[in-house]
């Protein structure tokens, strides 16, 4: 479970993510919607220790990231928009070793390895050394190192940049079936039609705050718009003027 | 795609087990960059270890007549007194600038760059991060110092007859002395990014500052004694006197210098007590590191991160529109590409700087170079001295040429789509290139030679020479990094330092090598040979060997002339032949 407390965050005068308060439950598939600049990779960052909020707290099963970050990113498999990989190792070495960071013993790491391989059809490079990777290689490889060790918070930035088709199903898959599993995912994307196609519920965040948050339909029917799809509405709500009920959220 | 079974969550790794799983990523990427080192590099690797060891013996043979010339006039005292300081004082530059460099080095791995992001978020502890960062920094700052300090100690190890344990006991003490600067480094570094993280550039600035003004300190009062005192008794006793900051025992630069010394006299229990002790200390400093690291860097790392990065205005600059129109004379293709690449380089200082850093040394020791040379009187130094500063001039600006220049064709390729699209001869292009190095090279290469031939007094006509020889090195140098740069581009890589390091860099840095040799034995070399023999009468050449000289001279500054025109010409022409076929993607 995913929990933002009243959390604030600043860069000098700018205000990224101002008083967000969101929980995200267990088996739910939550999309964070946005234009540039709204303050989702922030929040994201700051999910997994990679930011401290100025104020509020955030919580991933009920731990404090920024108290214990360690703690955190145990429970968490981390996706983010820009991929790390080291050039000089092949995949099946970074996942030994992402195994053996998060302790798992070699025996229980090979199985791991095993599953993921088979799970993201990594067989046929996962020996090869990762800076001759494609870029939905490089994707499928850091699925397979943020759910090595079984987490049971996903938080993914962005799924879908550059990959195919093909790459994308698999993620739409994954994903669905992970919340369906039981872990909590997060995901943060611009891609409105995925989030339509497998979020559970959305929140739109704008200028730092959440504009909205709820299901499709919910948001439908705040704008009094039951038929248009998620692009319209998002583009009325961020360009516009935030609604009573996003400004009842806000406060 | 199958959906994954549930396994039992698994604790967190000890201390230990974190330890050994980064040795085994170091190793495993060593491992790899070795292998593909060899096999794809192997010219560079080649040259890389051919001229480490060509250096390394070069100084332990510079060094060894230096102790054997000093053990052989000075009396024993003062010969002690003498080596002593000289230890102290290369350790403790050497301590000052390896707290600098680690602390930079530090800065970049710590808290810039995609590694330590993705570090950051797995389940690792903070001082673990810290340390396999600490470890690699500590070996990207010192190599230098092992490669430089290890001909002088084992020299003098052999002049002094030292015996087997001060040999054995040199590495381990040379490593130990490291880790002690390296971590007082890091712990500024992070006390400086945790506490005062808005104010990082001002301190930065403040303590380059610092450092270059502690060198020119220290040159100053090493070398503004009156000339005609120099190498006497008092002279002396007054450097000594002067070198005293650097002979302060609780520093650790004298804990070295005393233990070899200690240990090469036969004293193995002292030499063997001050290992321990700068070992001790070593292991203190990085632990003391480790636990600052433990509790401040992550948050420093929030703070760093959090202070995000305000957007930076530009407009053409007063600079701009004066290059704009001084290079009226040009077709405008070649102007406007001319001033777009000064405006790039301008606008770079993390790349210039470095050449700058040496510009400065370099313009500090011409500086200097005069006062020592007249007290030496020795009737050749100036002669020696002035062919030797020339050819480090020309060999700084192949360095430059290799690191700058030659990258320029393939930083174009991932914005060629832009160039691609003007109404642009590509041939524009690559001359607009040549024309931004000459440039570049002429200045500096032209004043930095003016200014140790004005300091070293040599005669009008030598002086004319050596600035003909600056611009035949220039306009080769320039054809050459362009035209390689252009035969061979680099364009999936966008960083400037790992096109210069690969193979086109490095045959660059040879063929650039080779050029400035040439130009040197053809052009200025006879003019020296000639030069000293009116100055010196045992230089005096006999009947048979005079008319060589003159032929020599007259011959080998017309082929100068030719071979520097070729040098030029013949790579661009290579060059903007594949540039006309080159496809960007």
């Amino acid at each position: 479970m995913i929990e933002f407390d009243l959390v604030i965050r600043r860069y000098g005068r700018t205000v990224a993510v101002n008083g967000l308060s969101l929980t995200i439950p267990q088996g739910e598939l939550f999309a964070l919607l946005g234009p540039n600049g709204a303050g989702k990779t922030t929040a994201i960052r700051m999910l997994v220790g990679l930011l401290q909020p100025d104020s509020g707290q955030v919580r991933v099963c009920g731990i404090d990231s920024s108290r214990k970050p360690r703690e955190a990113s145990r429970l968490m498999g981390y996706v983010p928009d820009e991929q790390y990989l080291y050039e000089k190792l092949s995949g099946r070495e970074i996942l030994e070793f992402a195994g053996e960071m998060h302790g798992m013993d070699r025996t229980t790491t090979r199985e791991h390895i095993a599953r993921e391989v088979e799970r993201f059809e990594l067989a046929n490079f996962i020996d090869n050394l990762t800076e001759t990777y494609s870029h939905g290689m490089r994707q499928r490889l850091v699925f397979a190192i943020a759910l090595l060790h079984d987490p049971k918070v996903l938080v993914v930035d962005e799924p879908m940049v550059g990959l195919d088709p093909r790459s994308a199903r698999v993620v739409k898959d994954l994903l669905r079936a992970e919340a369906a599993a039981g872990k909590t995912v997060l995901m943060s994307t611009h891609t409105l039609a995925l989030a339509e196609e497998i979020a559970d519920r959305i929140g739109i965040l704008n200028h730092g705050q959440l504009d909205f948050l709820g299901t499709l339909t919910e948001l439908r029917k705040e704008l009094s718009s039951p038929h248009q799809a998620l692009e319209h509405l998002f583009l009325e709500l961020t360009n516009g003027h935030p609604l009573p009920a996003a400004e009842k959220l806000s406060s | 795609m199958t959906t994954a079974a549930p396994l039992p969550p698994v604790g967190l790794p000890s201390p230990e087990a974190e330890s050994r799983g980064f040795l085994r990523l170091e190793w495993r990427i060593l491992r790899t960059q070795l292998a593909q080192g060899f096999a794809k590099s192997r010219l560079r690797y080649a040259l890389v270890i051919v001229l480490s060891i060509l250096l390394w013996f070069g100084l332990y043979y510079l060094v060894l007549e230096g102790f054997h010339f000093m053990k052989g006039t000075l009396p024993q005292r003062i010969h002690e007194q003498i080596v002593q300081a000289i230890f102290n004082m290369f350790f403790f530059a050497l301590f000052l600038m390896l707290i600098f460099s680690s602390g930079v080095i530090l800065y970049g791995s710590l808290f810039r760059g995609g590694e330590v992001t993705y570090l950051l978020t797995m389940p690792i502890r903070e001082e673990r991060i810290f340390q396999h960062k600490f470890q690699r920094a500590v070996m990207l700052s010192s190599w230098g110092f092992v490669l430089l300090g290890s001909p002088m100690l084992v020299a003098y190890g052999v002049v002094a007859h030292a015996p087997w344990y001060y040999h054995a006991m040199m590495l381990p003490m040379l490593v130990a002395f490291v880790f002690i600067p390296a971590g007082i480094g890091a712990i500024l570094l992070l006390v400086i990014m945790h506490f005062f993280p808005r104010k990082r550039i001002h301190l930065f600035t403040l303590t380059i500052v610092l450092v270059i003004g502690v060198t020119v300190w220290c040159f100053w009062s090493l070398f503004s004694r009156p000339e005609t005192d120099l190498f006497t008794p008092r002279w002396f006793q007054e450097m000594l006197r002067r070198l005293q900051l650097a002979q302060e025992k609780p520093l650790p630069n004298w804990w070295l210098s005393s233990g070899l010394l200690e240990a090469a006299s036969n004293a193995w229990s002292e030499g063997a007590m001050f290992l321990v002790l700068l070992i001790a200390n070593a292991l203190f400093f990085r632990e003391l590191a480790g636990m600052f690291a433990a509790r401040i860097y992550r948050k420093a790392y929030w703070e760093v991160a959090g202070l995000g990065s305000p957007p930076i205005r530009v407009q053409v600059g007063w600079f701009d529109r004066a290059l704009n129109r001084c290079l009226g004379f040009l077709s405008p293709p070649v102007r406007l590409i001319l001033v777009k690449d000064v405006r790039l380089f301008r606008r770079d200082p993390l790349q210039w700087s470095q050449f700058l850093i040496l510009i400065c040394l370099l313009l500090m020791y011409f500086t200097n170079v005069h006062p020592v040379s007249s007290a030496i009187r020795v009737s050749q130094w100036v002669n020696i001295v002035s062919f030797m500063n020339l050819s480090v001039v020309g060999l700084l600006m192949s360095t430059f040429t290799t690191r700058f220049v030659f990258p320029l064709v393939s930083l174009e390729g991932r914005h060629f789509w832009l160039l691609g699209l003007l109404p642009l001869k590509r041939d524009s292009i690559l001359w607009a290139k040549f024309l931004f190095s000459l440039g570049c090279l002429l200045v500096p290469c032209g004043l930095l030679i003016l200014l140790s031939d004005w300091r070293l007094g040599i005669p009008p006509m030598l002086i004319v020479q050596h600035q003909g020889t600056s611009l035949l090195l220039c306009l080769g140098l320039s054809g050459i990094g362009v035209g390689l740069g252009a035969r061979l581009p680099v364009i999936t890589e966008q960083s400037p330092s790992r096109i210069a390091a690969g193979f086109g860099g490095t045959l660059n840095l040879v063929i650039s090598t080779l050029f400035i040799v040439l130009i040197l034995v053809l052009t200025t070399l006879p003019c020296h040979v000639y030069l000293a023999r009116q100055m010196e009468p045992v230089f005096a050449f006999s009947g048979e060997a005079a008319p060589f000289i003159l032929f020599w001279l007259i011959v080998g500054s017309l082929a100068s002339i030719i071979v520097s025109v070729l040098a030029a010409l013949l790579p661009m022409w290579i060059g903007i032949r594949t540039f006309r076929r080159q496809e960007f993607h």
